[in-house]
């Protein structure tokens, strides 16, 4: 059945401290939101990745999260967001965090008269920075052999991380999810090198990703790491800069 | 279509692609891939390349799409198409159409382009002859020509 | 540049009216506006659509095909297995080794096994899916090293070897003993897919009087009439064969497979009388088509202190898969230049070609030349870092210079000029400064310079007889049409005919027209293969050429009363050479022509010399002339990612002479590109002898986004055959951009990886291993 005609769910608005994205805007629509706020630098890391031109004038919210697979980059953004999805069928609409909606790899929690009609999350505050570290083989049109999505809150003073979300794909076996032991250990500590050079440890030591014939799991591994640190970096100077 | 109304009844599973090339004949949009990886079936569809292959017919309902047929003439070709010509930028051909219509998107809606915002705009068209050096030289200089001609 | 060196280039510019002219393609045109007609797009209303069922194991024996459920498919048209072929079941390049369709066993992934054909693709497909294969499997040998050992299992029962030669010159024994230090490395390389944009693809029908016509995309339509007959069991004359515009080639559309696509859907048309064709999809196109034979290369290399080469002991293997197609032709290639461009005086190289079940390789743009380039300039680097020599010394110290001695002991004679594309390369990059800037560069992101030279043998050399037919007609309105089998898939190398016969007659481009190449109208010219389309192609261009020229001439010295001698033709006038105002417009030579009834078709016949050497240890005159070059390949590795980012290539290649730099450059640019993905991206992955990856997706060809700067040098010192004395440039640019960008990398990181293609995870383990 194809639902391009419902343009009624392509929108990205504001709503009660809330970003919605109707399941049908494309990453091209997307396209036209990116700015300097932190979720406006986490979709332009995510879309200058993502696919090609050509496929971004395709390729919808919706799409990517119900493909339910390591090979979609917005999974792991939309989980550091820490968003929640809305369905909609006859009977009504359930919402549901998205971790919940993605219950295996290729599976989510449709049923089969049912409809993914919105994605949403918390609009980030001021203080907060996002990052999206993708790695491929080429520079565009790639299949990630691993990415990182990272999203930090502060306090005031800037200092002190007040919300951490780390969301990682290629996870063997599992579709992609929040690493939790670290974001644990990043909570109310300093966003410094000690506390950046603990998470990549602290990731290290639980990891198993995927090996297939793209990379081992033994690259994927040392590759997270170093893409988590690039992230918390690029977070901390964000913030900084702010 | 290239600025004419039609009207077709299509089967639920036909791609636009089928339609362009099967319908109404069309033949300037290739399929090399039929997975939309390649990009040699691209087409402008209200403004935005797309891979014709990844588009559903009924998805292109009230949609204005430009192939490369409605893209310069003999007589008179659009900067880009001079420009490929002069550069020797066609080597076997079969992604031409769709980097002339790339090109063209391109200086429609950015008369200056850079050399990395040309090769932004190409990425999603694959070439395995040319490089794509003479192709972005190509679109370079003809958006400059254009830009001359309006000014 | 000195002043008279400044002159004598003016002087050979003016020399010319069109050879060495940056002059745009005949068509361009087209092309630009999308016109070109490819084989799918001028399929008949009514055509039927095939498909083919292929193998999904690797090895196995066959124990039953179950058709009938397709052939009770509504729609269904024709169901066809190897009882069908009406002639021999018979499609392979070289060695009689491989069937049309197989029967009783398959040997590798996606060999064909049965064809259906339908009126639409859709039910074509779904009645594909219908037929089923019962299997014995097999077990599989996927390594060309296991394949030879004495124990490995056969693929065919003639043994796993599909061919053996070696080089032997001087005593390596010797050579070993008079070194002062000795280096071995192993390296290996990759499945390389072609990937052209068109995939194969191949339509055929039944003419009333029962010949067939088959048009599709290949470069040699001969071989594609040959092997069509003997499927159909018809003589050659019933088999007409046109090729259609094809978006590119590089080698897999000369060997088996627009046989495959062409016997396939002319079976189908002689079956139900309609016209059929057959296209393949991408992932059938990676599977089924031959690529680059992967390499297991062992190098021995001996060397005195001073950097003297004075041993090379070379083990080439090369992994054929299931069948030869012209694996024993790369190895050839392979075995003469393993040694890379050096003056080396004790040499010994065994080459084998294997069969594995691992899908079939054969030719790819550069036939073994890249492989052992990659492994050859990775050795040199090596014994640099042994010797602790800069890379670029050592080689100026072995370097192939006139006068001297190959490895099949070729004398190399005046028109090498590998020590002048050495220097262009290395000083237009700005080699030693940068060796020495990069080597202090700290943090994660450093940057490297690497180098790579090679010689590349012109043409078919040992392969077989070298020879081209070119026609040439003037029409009655004066345009002028050149008609050959040689075909054009991208290189320009067609209208680069034309630009030489322009310039043999002395008339402008726009006069000429290109014909489609069909057996019907063409001679048997060879394949439009080893770059030899100039070079051969361009000999036999010119004597048509000079026939028409002469005979117009003779018919203008009649007019102009005068001798033919006498006269010259220019701006599309016949002038006497002392007199320019005697003259007579070339339009009205044509028209005299035309009353006299003096034909204007003339036919340019060119047939290379042999090449004479000794075939038992290779020793002699292997090629007739050779491409030089040499490429600096710079790079940007992220040391804790091991990504490299290639940031500038530098390549200086020996054209002989650029008949057209447009073209010349673009198979430069075109041919360093496909030899950046060889280096570092592109890798068709088998897992147990089955394709993994048979997708645009998740085979990395460079995009626009991956290319780096690049700097193009033409070096010109012509050669002996090609007309201008004209190098062949189609296949050599491929040939160094890995081993360049693999010199570059070890040089950055300190530690080398020794396998194709070089991704971030070995460039990553190599440091740690170094560590």
């Amino acid at each position: 059945m194809d639902l391009s005609g419902l343009s009624e769910l392509r929108y990205v608005k504001r709503e009660d401290g809330e970003i919605k994205i109707g399941a049908l805007t494309t990453i091209g629509d997307l396209e036209r939101q990116v700015d300097n706020s932190a979720w406006g630098r986490f979709l332009n890391d995510v879309i200058t990745k993502f696919g090609s031109p050509n496929i971004r004038s395709l390729a919808t919210i919706g799409g990517n999260i119900c493909a339910a697979s390591s090979s979609e980059d917005l999974i792991p953004v939309f989980l550091a967001l820490d968003a929640k999805v809305k369905t909609l069928r006859k009977s009504g609409t359930r919402e549901m965090p998205l971790q919940e909606f993605l219950v295996a790899k290729r599976k989510t929690a449709l049923h089969a008269d049912e409809i993914l009609v919105e994605v949403s999350f918390p609009e980030p505050s001021a203080r907060a920075a996002c990052s999206f570290q993708k790695l491929g083989m080429r520079n565009i049109l790639i299949i990630a052999l691993v990415s990182v999505a990272v999203f930090l809150d502060t306090d005031d003073s800037r200092s002190n991380i007040t919300q951490a979300r780390i969301a990682l794909n290629r996870l063997k076996g599992k579709i992609p999810q929040r690493v939790k032991s670290v974001e644990k250990g990043l909570l109310d500590k300093r966003l410094d090198e000690h506390a950046i050079k603990s998470a990549v440890e602290r990731l290290g030591e639980e990891l198993t990703l995927t090996s297939d014939f793209r990379a081992s799991s033994e690259y994927r591994c040392e590759a997270v790491k170093v893409l988590l640190r690039r992230a918390l970096v690029d977070c901390q100077q964000n913030i900084l800069k702010k | 279509m290239n600025g004419k109304d039609h009207a077709l009844v299509v089967e639920s599973t036909e791609r636009l692609l089928d339609v362009l090339r099967d319908r109404l004949d069309l033949k300037g949009v290739k399929e090399g891939c039929g997975t939309g990886d390649c990009g040699t079936c691209t087409v402008i569809m209200d403004g935005r390349l797309v891979n014709s292959c990844l588009v559903l017919a009924v998805q292109a309902r009230d949609k204005k799409i430009t192939t490369i047929e409605g893209v310069g003439t003999r007589e008179k070709l659009h900067p880009v198409q001079k420009a490929l010509m002069k550069y020797g930028a066609a080597q076997c051909g079969f992604c031409t159409p769709a980097m002339v219509l790339a090109g063209k998107n391109l200086v429609d809606h950015n008369p200056s382009p850079s050399k990395e915002e040309i090769k932004e705009a190409i990425s999603g068209v694959l070439c395995r002859c040319t490089g794509y050096y003479k192709i972005i030289d190509a679109i370079h200089d003809a958006a400059k020509e254009i830009s001359e001609v309006r000014s | 540049m000195t002043e008279t060196a400044a002159v004598q280039k003016l002087r050979e510019a003016q020399r010319f009216t069109l050879v060495g002219k940056r002059i745009q393609r005949l068509d361009a045109l087209d092309k630009v506006l999308g016109l070109p007609l490819y084989t799918s797009d001028i399929v008949p209303k009514d055509a039927l659509r095939v498909k083919v069922v292929r193998s999904s194991v690797p090895h196995a024996l066959i124990k039953r095909v179950n058709t009938q459920a397709a052939r009770e498919m509504p729609g269904v048209l024709a169901v066809l297995t190897a009882e069908d072929i009406p002639g021999i079941n018979e499609a392979y390049a070289l060695l009689p080794d491989r069937p049309l369709l197989a029967s009783k066993k398959v040997r590798c992934h996606g060999e064909a096994i049965a064809v259906v054909a339908a009126g639409d693709s859709e039910t074509a497909e779904e009645a594909a899916d219908r037929i089923s294969v019962e299997y014995e499997r097999l077990p599989i040998v996927t390594s060309p090293v296991e394949a030879m050992k004495p124990d490995s299992l056969l693929v065919h029962d003639s043994g796993n070897v599909a061919k053996y030669l070696r080089v032997r010159k001087g005593d390596v024994k010797e050579g070993f003993r008079q070194a002062d230090v000795i280096i071995e490395n192993t390296y290996k390389t990759q499945f390389q897919d072609p990937a052209p944009l068109e995939p194969e693809v191949g339509m055929a029908w039944v003419e009333k009087d029962g010949s067939v016509t088959c048009v599709g995309s290949m470069q040699t339509p001969f071989y594609v009439q040959t092997g069509v007959a003997k499927v159909l069991g018809l003589s050659p004359d019933k088999v007409r064969v046109i090729q259609a515009t094809t978006g590119g080639a590089f080698g897999p559309k000369s060997d088996e497979m627009p046989v495959d696509t062409c016997a396939i859907s002319a079976m189908v048309a002689q079956k139900t009388g309609k016209p059929a064709i057959l296209a393949y999809t991408r992932d059938e196109s990676m599977i089924a088509h031959t690529k680059r034979h992967p390499f297991v290369i062992t190098l021995k290399t001996g060397a005195k202190n001073d950097g003297r080469l004075t041993a090379s002991e070379a083990l080439v293997v090369s992994d054929t898969g299931a069948y030869a197609s012209l694996g024993p032709l790369v190895i050839i290639r392979a075995c003469f230049h393993a040694t890379g461009p050096y003056v080396i005086p004790h040499v010994k190289t065994d080459a084998y070609c294997m069969y594995t079940n691992n899908t079939m390789a054969g030719s790819f743009r550069g036939f073994g030349s890249p492989q052992v380039h990659f492994a050859a300039e990775s050795q040199m680097d090596e014994l640099a870092k042994k010797l602790d020599m800069d890379p670029l010394d050592l080689r100026l110290k072995n370097i192939l210079r006139p006068g001297m001695l190959t490895a099949t002991s070729q004398l190399v004679d005046e028109a090498c000029s590998l020590e002048e594309c050495t220097k262009r390369a290395t000083e237009t990059s700005g080699w030693r400064k940068k060796r020495l800037e990069f080597s202090r560069d700290r943090g994660p992101f450093r940057r490297g310079i690497g180098i790579a030279l090679m010689y590349h043998g012109n043409s078919l050399g040992p392969e077989g007889s070298d020879y081209a037919y070119v026609h040439m007609l003037i029409k009655p309105d004066a345009k002028i049409v050149v008609r050959t089998a040689l075909t054009e898939y991208g290189t320009g190398a067609i209208s680069g005919l034309a630009q030489v016969a322009a310039e043999t007659l002395g008339l402008p481009i726009h006069l000429f027209e290109l014909d489609r190449p069909d057996t019907a109208s063409c001679q048997e010219t060879g394949p439009t293969v080893a770059s030899r389309v100039m070079v051969i192609g361009g000999r036999a261009a010119q004597i048509a050429a000079q026939k028409l020229k002469e005979k117009l001439l003779n018919v203008a010295s009649d007019s102009l009363h005068c001798e033919p001698s006498k006269l010259t033709i220019r701006d599309e006038n016949v002038y006497h050479i002392d007199d320019p105002k005697r003259a007579i417009p070339f339009k009205k030579i044509v028209e005299e022509c035309y009353k006299k009834h003096i034909s204007l078709t003339e036919t340019g016949y060119y047939i290379a010399p042999k090449c004479e050497f000794e075939s038992e240890n290779s020793q002699g005159t292997t090629y007739l002339q050779y491409t030089y070059g040499a490429v600096v390949a710079e790079v940007q590795v992220d040391t804790e990612l091991g990504v490299v980012k290639p940031v500038k290539i530098t390549a200086a290649y020996d054209a002989g002479r650029a008949i057209n730099p447009l073209s010349v450059e673009g198979q430069i640019e075109g041919g360093t590109i496909q030899g950046l993905g060889y280096g570092l991206t592109e890798q068709l992955v088998h897992l147990g002898g089955m394709v993994v990856n048979p997708t645009l997706g998740d085979y990395y060809i460079p995009t626009s986004l991956d290319i780096p700067e690049i700097q193009t040098i033409i070096v010109e010192y012509p050669g002996a055959i090609g007309p201008f004395g004209a190098k062949a440039m189609g296949e050599p640019p491929v040939d160094l951009p890995a081993a360049a960008l693999a010199n570059a990398v070890a040089q950055t990181i300190g530690s080398r990886v020794f396998d194709l293609p070089i991704t971030a995870e070995k460039v990553l383990f190599a440091m740690k291993r170094k560590r």
